[in-house]
C-alpha cells in the first residue's frame, strides 16, 4: 500500500468515525465533500439530494465551486443525467471529466455525488474513492434512520405512558377530549381534532394545532367541514374511508381513527400531518392512541351518566317542595357528595301536623348504596307520617328505633326533630336529638350560637336514648338544622369545618335570606373539602318578624 | 433586526430551562438559545433595537409579569410582529389557552413530563413555525370564543 493509500485509508475511517456521531444528515456533507475535494485534479465535488417522491432535487451542496445562479441548474441537469458529463459550460470550470455516483435507500432520500476533475485527475483513483464514501454515506444515512426511527419510538412509548396517565387521571368527559389532542400535537401530529357522534351525526368536540389560527381559518369553510364531517361519517358507519381531499385541507395527509370503546362506535380522531410521510407514526400506533382515548371518553361519559342517576335517585328520596308555614321562612339545601358514586343517606323534611303542629326531621343513614337510599326513605317516611299523625318527637323517634330493630339492620340513624310551637313572643322548639349534630343558631342581632346536640342514634340500642332540648326563637332569629356533612368536612389538614369555620361562614352569612344562607352555607363546606366532599344537607327555619 | 437563528425562551423553572438547553441544543444545534428568568427581562431586551427572535418560547406561570402579560408587551409593538410566540405550558386551563391565542399567541404547546416527549414536542415545533413564513402578516387578535365554540 503507497503513501497515498495508508492516507485515504485513514482519511476513511476518520470520515466513518465522525459520520457515526452526526445527529442529522444535513451535517454529512461537511464530512464527506472536502476528503474528495482534496484528490488530486479535483476541481469541485456537488452533492444533490432529491425527493423520496418524485425524485427531483431537493437540496445542493458544494466544495470547490461554490453553487450558484445557472450552476443550480447545471449541478441538477449533470446529477440527474440529463446532460452529458463534459460540455462547455464545464469546460469553462477547468472540468475535463465528471465523475459521479448515486445512492439509493429505501425510505430515504436519494443521494448523488460528482466529482468534477480537471488535468491531473486519476479517474480510476477517483471512481473507487467516490465509491467508497458513496458506501460511506449510505451506511450513515442507514444510521441515521435507524437511530431516527428508535427516537420516533421512545416518543411514541413516551406519547402513549403519559397519555394513559393523564387520561387516567380525569372522569371528565369534555377535559378528556382536550386532554387527547393537546398530548398529540405537535409531538406525532400537526393538528388533531376530536368528533364524537351525537344525535346520528358526528359533531366536533375539540380540537388542536400546533398552529391554532390556521386550523380556525379552515374549520370556518363550509366545504372543510363538509369534507371532515364526511370523512368521520364514513369511518363511524364502517364504511370504506374515502381520500382525504389534502389540499383543500391545506395539509399533507390525514388519518381518521375511529373511537370504538368496550365495541361501541363513540366518534373519531382526524389527525392532519404537515410532517414528510416517513415521518407519520405507523397505524398500529394511532390506533393504540384512539383505543385509550376511546376508553377515557366513555369512563367519563360512564361517570357522568351514574352521576346524574345518583343525584336523580337523591333527589326522589327529599320531599319535591316543603309546606308553606305561616310565620316561617324554610329552606333547604342538599348537596351530593363528589367522592363515591352511590346515593347517601341524608334526608330531611317539614311536617305540618294534623293538630297544625309543625316539625321539622333531619337524619342520616350511615352508609351508602341501594340499602342506605331504601332505609332512608323508610326513615323519612316513618317519622314525617308519625309526626303528620300528631305524634311526639320522642314517640316517632321510639317506633323508627323499633323498626329498625326488627329489620335487623346493622346501619344505624342520626336523626332530630324540632317541633316547632308558635306563640306571642315567637316560636319555642322542643328539639329531640338522637346522635345529631346540634342546630346553629342566628339570633336576629347577629351573634351566632349552638343548640344542644345529645342522645344515641336509632337502630342501636332496645331503648332510644334522645337528648332533649328546648329553643327559644324570638322574632327574626333562624335556626339551622343539618348533617354530620356539613360539620365534618375536613380541609387538607385534616381540620373539620366545625371546629374553624363554621362560626366564621355564618357569621359571613348571617344576613342573607335563608335560601341563599342554605346554598351558600353548603357551598362553603364543599369548597372546603374541595373533592371529597361528604353529603350535606341542611335546613333553615327563619321566624319572621312581625310588620 | 430579527435573527433566524436566535430564539429567546422565557422560563423561570431551573429543572425546564436545562430541559430546553438540552432539547434544542440536540435537535436543533445550530439554534443560539437566550434564557430569561423572568418577564419584565424580556420585555426589556425586547424594547431595545437590537438584534431580535424569530421565535420566543414563553412559559405561563412565573412570578411577577405573567406569560400573558409578555405576550400582551409583544403584541402591542408592530416592531415585534415578526416573531412567533410559541407559549410552552403545563397548565390544563382551557380559558388560559382561548386567552393566549386571543392575545395573539401563535402555538399553546403542552409541556410533557417525559424528556423524549419534550424534546421532540419543541422540535416539532421549530420545525413547523421555520417552515412558515417570516412574520405573521394573518396574526388578527380576536376576542375569546364564546358559548357557541364547539371547538377549543
Amino acid at each position: 500500500m503507497g503513501d497515498s493509500d495508508s492516507g485515504w485509508a485513514a482519511t476513511l475511517h476518520r470520515m466513518w468515525t465522525s459520520v457515526g456521531r452526526i445527529s442529522a444528515r444535513d451535517d454529512l456533507a461537511g464530512l464527506i465533500l472536502p476528503p474528495l475535494q482534496a484528490l488530486p485534479g479535483v476541481i469541485a465535488v456537488w452533492g444533490l439530494r432529491h425527493d423520496p417522491h418524485d425524485d427531483t432535487v431537493m437540496e445542493y451542496r458544494a466544495t470547490g465551486v461554490p453553487l450558484d445562479g445557472d450552476l443550480y441548474d447545471l449541478a441538477r441537469r449533470l446529477g440527474t443525467g440529463e446532460i452529458p458529463v463534459a460540455g462547455g459550460e464545464l469546460a469553462d470550470l477547468g472540468v475535463t471529466e465528471v465523475v459521479r455516483a448515486r445512492f439509493d435507500l429505501p425510505g430515504e432520500a436519494a443521494g448523488t455525488i460528482m466529482v468534477l476533475t480537471g488535468a491531473g485527475a486519476d479517474i480510476d483513483t477517483v471512481t473507487v474513492r467516490l465509491g467508497q464514501v458513496i458506501e460511506v454515506t449510505r451506511e450513515a444515512i442507514r444510521l441515521l434512520g435507524v437511530r431516527r426511527s428508535e427516537r420516533a419510538q421512545q416518543t411514541r412509548d413516551a406519547l402513549l405512558a403519559e397519555a394513559s396517565l393523564q387520561m387516567d387521571a380525569v372522569l371528565d368527559t369534555k377535559q378528556t377530549m382536550q386532554r387527547v389532542p393537546r398530548m398529540a400535537v405537535p409531538a406525532i401530529a400537526e393538528g388533531c381534532l376530536v368528533y364524537v357522534f351525537e344525535d346520528g351525526k358526528p359533531v366536533l368536540r375539540s380540537s388542536v394545532h400546533v398552529d391554532m389560527r390556521r386550523l380556525n381559518a379552515l374549520l370556518r369553510d363550509p366545504a372543510v367541514q363538509d369534507h371532515l364531517t364526511h370523512l368521520v361519517g364514513q369511518a363511524v358507519a364502517g364504511a370504506e374511508i374515502p381520500p382525504a381531499d389534502t389540499a383543500l385541507l391545506a395539509t399533507r395527509t390525514v388519518d381518521v381513527q375511529v373511537l370504538r370503546p368496550r365495541g361501541e362506535v363513540v366518534g373519531a380522531l382526524v389527525f392532519l400531518f404537515d410532517r414528510d410521510v416517513t415521518a407519520v407514526p405507523p397505524q398500529s400506533f394511532l390506533r393504540d392512541l384512539s383505543s385509550r382515548a376511546a376508553l377515557a371518553i366513555d369512563n367519563g361519559t360512564r361517570y357522568e351518566r351514574r352521576r346524574r342517576d345518583v343525584v336523580t335517585m337523591q333527589q326522589h328520596l327529599l320531599p319535591t317542595r316543603l309546606p308553606e308555614v305561616e310565620g316561617l321562612t324554610v329552606a333547604a339545601a342538599y348537596l351530593v357528595g363528589d367522592r363515591i358514586l352511590e346515593v347517601g343517606g341524608d334526608f330531611y323534611d317539614l311536617v305540618v301536623g294534623e293538630d297544625g303542629s309543625v316539625a321539622a326531621l333531619i337524619g342520616d343513614v350511615c352508609g351508602r348504596g341501594v340499602d342506605a337510599a331504601a332505609l332512608t326513605g323508610m326513615a323519612r317516611h316513618t317519622l314525617a307520617a308519625l309526626l303528620q299523625e300528631g305524634a311526639s318527637p320522642l314517640r316517632a323517634m321510639s317506633r323508627l328505633n323499633s323498626r329498625l330493630r326488627l329489620d335487623g339492620s346493622w346501619r344505624f340513624v342520626t336523626a332530630g326533630v324540632a317541633h316547632l310551637e308558635h306563640h306571642a313572643d315567637g316560636v319555642t322548639v322542643q328539639w329531640a336529638s338522637a346522635g345529631h349534630p346540634a342546630p346553629a343558631l342566628i339570633r336576629r342581632d347577629g351573634a351566632v350560637e349552638r343548640a344542644t346536640g345529645g342522645g344515641t342514634a336509632l337502630g342501636i340500642l332496645a331503648e332510644p336514648r334522645i337528648g332533649r332540648s328546648e329553643i327559644a326563637l324570638a322574632p327574626g332569629d333562624t335556626m339551622i338544622i343539618f348533617t354530620d356533612g356539613l360539620t365534618e368536612s375536613r380541609d387538607s389538614d385534616g381540620v373539620m369545618f366545625e371546629e374553624t369555620a363554621l362560626g366564621e361562614t355564618l357569621d359571613r352569612l348571617r344576613d342573607l335570606p335563608v335560601g341563599a344562607l342554605v346554598d351558600e352555607l353548603s357551598r362553603a363546606a364543599a369548597a372546603f373539602e374541595g373533592a371529597g366532599t361528604d353529603d350535606v344537607a341542611i335546613l333553615a327555619i327563619h321566624v319572621e318578624r312581625e310588620n | 433586526m430579527r435573527s433566524d437563528d436566535l430564539v429567546y425562551v422565557v422560563e423561570d423553572s431551573d429543572v425546564d430551562v436545562e430541559a430546553i438547553e438540552r432539547a434544542i441544543s440536540r435537535s436543533h444545534p445550530d439554534t443560539r438559545l437566550e434564557f430569561f428568568r423572568s418577564g419584565s427581562a424580556v420585555l426589556t431586551k425586547l424594547a431595545d433595537d437590537g438584534e431580535r427572535p424569530w421565535l420566543t418560547l414563553l412559559d405561563l406561570n412565573m412570578p411577577g409579569e405573567s406569560g400573558l402579560d409578555v405576550l400582551n408587551g409583544i403584541r402591542a409593538d408592530r416592531a415585534l410582529d415578526g416573531v412567533t410566540v410559541v407559549v410552552f405550558t403545563s397548565s390544563e386551563n382551557q380559558d388560559e389557552a382561548d386567552a393566549c391565542y386571543a392575545a395573539g399567541a401563535d402555538s399553546y404547546i403542552y409541556k410533557p413530563m417525559n424528556f423524549a416527549l419534550f424534546q421532540s414536542v419543541l422540535s416539532q415545533t421549530l420545525d413547523y413555525w421555520r417552515s412558515r413564513p417570516a412574520g405573521n402578516e394573518a396574526r388578527i387578535v380576536v376576542p375569546p370564543p364564546g358559548d357557541s365554540s364547539a371547538h377549543t
